[in-house]
């Protein structure tokens, strides 16, 4: 149902959602709206920045809503799905994928009013939450305990535990402790036609599917994840690092490799490619060395921490590593977040971005070539730089990055340069074995490519959501998900 | 139309979209809305400045819901290249909304009061503590600021029951005028400029050598707005927090305060001391009490949360949401145990007022309790 502000019909809806949620917690005033018309992904950000002088809109909500629990997001969800309007959920809004934008206009159901912390078990080692508190806030609360998470990315400072979720978020520390899946024990979730359900108690068990499984990574289109149980962790004693210069990438990636699969359990390994070397690394920590930079880190009970560091060493040295120290690996993991801030964080006018992927050790070097050569030949205005930041028994993440210093100035060139850039790097990806995604998840900037990454296993995912979510209000436009 | 500044349209330009001081700001933690964070202003401010939109009465709302605490800026870790100056950022946007007749009706009313009875409160003056006051030449001026002037005059009783215990020579302003920070902090810097001028030759005029303040953005107007404004006092004037000039006493063994068994903590002023640097002399006279009792708060000094000090207005009502900044206060207060909360200003006091049992009390209330 489309509705336009003057009408009455916009006021009839209007009053059924202040009718749940109370005056105070529906805006539809013009500063919301504008706001909560661009999250972290660049587009939207580039459409904003270019409005002078020209005729550029976003899509914006119609109704801002924060819902103080699951009863009140299955009322808004029965009214949406009443007048058929689409709903799109808003954590912290620092996605950069465009996954909490309301292109279709409609709802916004922000969920950071959904933001206690239930209980802590420190037998079980769980805390339950409610998923829109901001991650920092949970950190802190469980910091009083001498507890954590675990979950550490830069985001934690704006996003909330309900957005990880959604798109199978992952912190610096995910080598050891995991992704947020990982973490997940138990689960609220409203479904799109009002249902609240709970999962079942525990995961790991042999009852059938897991339905966590059905909504972690949804991205919003499948449920309103409410409240979540999640896995805590105790601070460990100590956390150690060291740094390293390899000679080259294929160095690099081998040490990390015989890292994870000699069982070693590091909590941290960051492998910086010979250009982000230069370029970033340099920037941000003053180092100024030739190769492929490395940081591993370890934590845990001290003597246990220090063997694997030793045995780490090892194999560092083993490979031609040039140490670098302990107070190197050290400045890293203080710095670790500064890469996200001003003026170290790339910026518009830049036109840039974030290609992440996944895949086994086997393929993972021919993936970041095939990628960096369709960059170097079909681009040659944009530098790609990378780094592998999550790794697995299997294989590692890249995290690689194009970035165009001076783009056009033309909104729609700019645009169509920048899915241009996205579609080929990442069909070069899927062509070398990888996927579309590794922690980002998938929001509007690539949906379009969910049907090739899938081929016909689509179908299956197409028809999940038809069941449920007959009336396709759930943040449609992402995630493969048409309207 | 006021000129912008390089540096607020950089602040504009570098947070617009940057969303990593969310954790940090308080005014977002009591609407949730995306337009009360630092990345929601910005993006506004951007439309407008970089943009060449008009200014919407939401945009203006979003404005003057910020608390100018600088919060945001103690948690960006790009600050330290000298970047991001938010609080200065709004307090340019409110100059120029005021400029273009574009103040909420609520900013408008404050204005209105404070010109005509020197409070924002609409209390006539004649209801004021300073009423009663007899002038008198002295080395030590009192100033107390319009909240504890009409609203928390246990405050200035407290202040004035220390210093006639010390044997201070000091006078109080009769009918104590504005300074006009308030007027400032919301935009109107003609009007403020105008009050602080005819306070200053109030101050001037009496002779006085320590401008004593108990209020921190009072003290922030003395020692920041007026030199800016050509209002600087002679090189002998010393512009001192309460807590400094009894800091001085503790020093020199001639202020000796009772000990103290209960566990005591202190709610940073962000106007005293994220903007000025003062957060060691309150700690040095509660330590001189409590001595190990003293335990910090979890976030402390730069990286306080904000008590509201400039929070003025919220969502076009006077602020009324003190209470919900009070209980974050409070629990920090609960998880380190303590009694008490010692705040440096009335608007602390009053914000964090008793939250899970443990009281605010005003540093000079404290250390009238023990002197």
């Amino acid at each position: 149902m489309k509705l336009e502000q003057n009408s009455y019909m916009f006021d009839m809806v209007l009053f059924e959602l202040q009718d749940i949620v109370g005056k105070d917690y529906v805006s539809i005033k013009s500063s919301d709206k504008e706001v909560y018309s661009v999250d972290y992904f660049w587009i939207p950000e580039m459409w904003h920045d270019r409005q002078k002088g020209r005729d550029l809109t976003r899509p914006s909500a119609d109704f801002i809503v924060h819902p103080a629990n699951a009863v009140e997001v299955s009322k808004i969800l029965k009214i949406a799905n009443n007048y058929k309007i689409p709903v799109t959920a808003w954590g912290g809004g620092s996605g950069s994928q465009g996954g909490a934008l309301p292109v279709f206009g409609g709802i916004i159901l922000d969920t950071k009013r959904m933001d206690q912390i239930f209980s802590i078990d420190q037998n079980s080692m769980t805390v339950e939450v409610g998923t829109g508190i901001i991650m920092k806030h949970l950190e802190w609360e469980l910091e009083r305990f001498g507890l954590s998470t675990m979950h550490d990315p830069a985001s934690s400072n704006c996003a909330t535990v309900g957005g990880f979720i959604a798109h199978r978020g992952t912190g610096v520390l995910s080598t050891k402790y995991g992704k947020m899946e990982d973490m997940i024990v138990n689960m609220e979730v409203v479904l799109p036609t009002g249902e609240i359900i709970k999962s079942l108690p525990v995961p790991k068990t042999a009852c059938g599917p897991d339905l966590n499984q059905l909504f972690i990574g949804s991205e919003g289109t499948l449920g309103v994840v409410t409240k979540v149980t999640l896995t805590i962790n105790k601070i460990p004693e100590v956390r150690k690092f060291r740094a390293f210069i390899f000679k080259d990438l294929a160095t690099g990636l081998r040490v990390g490799q015989r890292l994870m699969t000699e069982k070693l359990q590091p909590a941290v390994i960051r492998l910086y490619s010979e250009d982000e070397t230069k370029e970033v690394i340099h920037k941000v920590l003053g180092i100024d060395k030739k190769g492929a930079y490395m940081v591993y880190g370890f934590d845990g009970r001290k003597e246990m921490v220090d063997m694997q560091l030793k045995y780490a060493y090892e194999i560092a040295e083993e490979e031609g590593g040039e140490d670098l120290g302990e107070d190197l690996g050290l400045q890293w993991w203080n710095n670790r977040y500064k890469f996200f801030f001003p003026p170290y964080m790339f910026s518009l006018p830049q036109c840039f971005g974030t290609l992440d992927t996944v895949a086994t050790y086997s393929d993972i070097e021919n993936i970041f070539n095939a990628m960096k050569k369709v960059l170097e030949t079909k681009y040659p205005q944009a530098r790609f730089i990378g780094h592998f930041s999550h790794w697995f028994n299997w294989g590692c993440m890249l995290y690689a990055r194009f970035i165009i210093d001076t783009p056009p100035d033309d909104p729609h060139e700019m645009l169509f340069l920048h899915n241009s850039i996205w579609n080929d790097a990442l069909r070069a990806a899927m062509d070398a074995g990888g996927v579309l995604n590794e922690h980002h998840g998938i929001g509007l900037k690539l949906s379009r490519l969910v049907p090739e990454l899938y081929g016909n296993s689509f179908q299956i995912l197409k028809d999940l959501k038809k069941s449920m979510d007959p009336n396709g209000i759930m943040n449609p436009g992402k995630l493969g998900f048409g309207l | 139309m006021t000129t912008i500044s390089k540096n607020n349209l950089d602040t504009i330009k570098t947070c617009r979209y940057c969303p990593m001081c969310k954790q940090a700001c308080p005014s977002a933690f009591i609407s949730y809305r995306e337009s009360d964070t630092p990345r929601g202003r910005a993006m506004l401010l951007h439309s407008v400045y970089y943009g060449e939109k008009e200014y919407t009465a939401s945009a203006i709302e979003a404005v003057y819901n910020c608390f100018v605490c600088g919060s945001c800026m103690s948690w960006c870790a790009g600050f330290e290249v000298g970047g991001q100056h938010i609080p200065n950022m709004i307090r340019f946007a409110r100059k120029d909304i005021v400029k273009r007749k574009m103040a909420p009706a609520i900013v408008e009313a404050i204005k209105t009061s404070v010109l005509a009875n020197n409070n924002p409160y609409q209390i006539d003056q004649s209801k004021s503590f300073s009423e009663s006051v007899t002038e008198q030449k002295a080395e030590v001026m009192y100033f107390m600021g319009s909240e504890i002037n009409y609203k928390n005059t246990e405050i200035a009783k407290a202040v004035i029951q220390i210093l006639n215990k010390l044997k201070v020579n000091f006078s109080l302003l009769k009918n104590e005028p504005t300074s006009g920070k308030m007027l400032d902090m919301l935009g109107y810097e003609d009007e403020a400029i105008v009050k602080a001028t005819e306070l200053f030759k109030r101050i001037t005029g009496s002779g006085c050598k320590i401008l004593l303040v108990s209020d921190p953005l009072e003290y922030d107007g003395f020692k920041n707005d007026f030199p800016k404004w050509g209002l600087t006092f002679a090189a002998d004037v010393k512009i001192l927090h309460l807590s400094e000039y009894l800091a001085g006493f503790i020093q020199s063994g001639n202020l000796i305060l009772g000990k103290t068994n209960e566990i005591i903590t202190l709610a940073d002023s962000e106007f005293l001391g994220r903007f000025n640097n003062v957060f060691e002399a309150p700690r040095e006279i509660l330590k001189s009490s409590a001595g190990e009792n003293f335990v910090e708060m979890r976030w402390n000094r730069e990286k306080l949360l904000s008590t509201g000090e400039a929070a003025f207005t919220f969502n076009d009502r006077m602020f009324t949401q003190g209470d919900k900044l009070g209980e974050k206060i409070g629990i920090q207060a609960n998880d380190i145990h303590c009694k008490r909360i010692v705040t440096l200003s009335a608007t602390a006091k009053n914000n964090i007022g008793n939250h899970a049992g443990i009281e605010a009390i005003d540093i000079a209330e404290f250390i009238a309790e023990l002197i």
